[in-house]
């Protein structure tokens, strides 16, 4: 019984743990992608900032021709399915869905 | 009762509890990645549902032989929240030949597979886990540009069965993400286990396998390597490794692949330009040449859907994009063996559609 009750814990805490890296991982990159950054390292402050746009033409034209338009209904959807298939970051997520879907 | 009696009773009753528990952990979670809404002010994306993929109609000529080949490949994404996302893509491909190959009615039937059916869990920028059934990641072609509305030209390289038996698809899991990211390159990998399965529409190979690739967003240029482990009747090592290259200045596309197994070695080199950027009337800006080279020598007597012989064959393609979605495709391309050469011809359009399944809530 001790050892279902340790398993079931173990599963509660990995939870909880995933649960708060996925939440200040949201909040992080929501907050990057909303702000310039006022506080940076120095290596990228020596690098330009990388704008949604900049996520959009380097990205997909890689394989295929960009969609001119797409309904923003669908915008959130479609990003997320390219972001797994493309192997996608997080903040270039979040700055695409701001560029694609202002 | 005894008190062996009520550790028996009770036993079931604490594997229920933490089964209970493990369940609402699990239900919370998923609960949390739901709620965790990625919309923000900053933008108005909606997750509905989504019914996307390509329709298209080629007409094959392979030495001599014509082949009608209509096709549709649905695509299905049905996200949940925003961490969480359904999708799945089927092919129904009808291929139509003469009776006696190039004289007589035509006749044929329709083919379909289910590409991919998964479930991806996306947790964060390093992990984002799979389920389900997925497209076998080696080399660019087939995870990237194995659907029709992508590709510039409709025939696969020789080499792409390397690495993509039995079907192309594995069924199993598979971890992909960002391994780093700066804003001057970013690392991506991907690892996976495929269970072998017979199923109808769903066949896979056991295999085990990766990808890695560095890209460099400033100059577009990406270098990767894939590594497969076939671990089905011979285990089978299989080795891709492949540039891809879109100079941000001019609307060229390079890609290259080398591929390396058991049954054979081989490469093939793409080159495709977009005259977008070229001083032309728009109309001719739409136009898009492509080229291709590439060249196979079997290994062991070659097999497993490779060429038995040494092989090398070009293609030319001429496309035209009337839309972003719709374009006019077609190709010339000659095939060199020692079993005979042939010319290849495609003509045809593609089209690629993505309607939201129902309506967004009003804001």
């Amino acid at each position: 019984m001790k050892r279902y009750l340790i398993n079931a814990f173990l599963l509660v805490y990995l939870a909880t743990v995933v649960s708060a890296t996925l939440a200040s991982e949201t909040n992080a990159a929501s907050a990057t992608a909303a702000k310039p950054a006022t506080q940076t390292s120095h290596l990228q402050a020596n690098t330009p900032k990388t704008t949604g746009e900049d996520v959009f033409n380097s990205n997909c034209g890689r394989c295929h021709m960009p969609p001119m338009v797409i309904s923003p209904r669908i915008t959130g959807t479609v990003i997320m399915h390219m972001r797994a298939r493309a192997r996608l970051s997080r903040q270039d997520e979040l700055l695409l869905l701001k560029y694609m879907a202002p | 009762m005894s008190p062996q009696w009520k550790v028996l009773v009770r036993l079931p009753n604490a594997k229920q509890h933490a089964l209970i528990a493990s369940i609402l952990s699990l239900g919370f979670t998923f609960a949390q990645c739901a709620a965790q809404d990625t919309q923000t002010p900053e933008n108005h994306a909606g997750f509905v549902p989504v019914i996307s993929g390509g329709a298209g109609y080629i007409y094959n000529v392979n030495g001599g032989v014509p082949t009608l080949e209509p096709k549709i490949n649905p695509v299905l994404l049905v996200p949940f929240g925003s961490h969480v996302l359904l999708e799945s893509r089927t092919d129904f491909t009808a291929f139509f030949q003469r009776e006696d190959r190039t004289t007589g009615p035509y006749q044929g039937k329709v083919f379909k597979t289910v590409d991919y059916a998964q479930v991806d869990w996306l947790a964060n920028t390093h992990v984002i886990a799979v389920a389900g059934r997925y497209l076998l990641p080696f080399g660019m072609y087939n995870e990237r540009f194995s659907a029709f509305w992508i590709h510039n030209l409709q025939d696969a390289p020789i080499t792409f069965p390397i690495g993509t038996r039995t079907s192309g698809s594995g069924d199993g899991f598979m971890l992909r993400g960002v391994a780093t990211q700066h804003p001057l390159y970013s690392i991506q990998y991907t690892a996976y286990f495929s269970a072998s399965s017979n199923i109808n529409e769903l066949q896979s190979g056991r295999a085990a396998g990766g990808d890695t690739s560095i890209f460099f967003p400033r100059s577009r240029f990406e270098a990767g390597v894939s590594y497969q482990r076939f671990l089905q009747s011979r285990n089978i090592n299989s080795v891709a490794t492949y540039i891809s290259w879109q100079p941000p200045s001019t609307s060229l596309n390079i890609l290259a692949e080398g591929d390396y197994s058991y049954n054979g070695r081989g490469y093939w080199l793409e080159v495709a330009y977009l005259f977008q950027k070229l001083p032309v009337p728009s109309f001719f800006r739409r136009t898009q040449i492509v080229g291709r080279m590439q060249q196979f020598y079997p290994l062991n007597g070659g097999g497993n859907g490779l060429p038995h012989v040494d092989t090398n064959r070009f293609d030319f393609g001429l496309n035209y994009y009337l839309r972003d979605d719709l374009r006019f495709v077609s190709s010339y391309g000659r095939s060199f063996s020692s079993q005979g050469n042939a010319n290849i011809w495609n003509v045809g359009f593609t089209y690629r559609f993505m309607f939201p399944l129902w309506p967004a809530r009003k804001q």
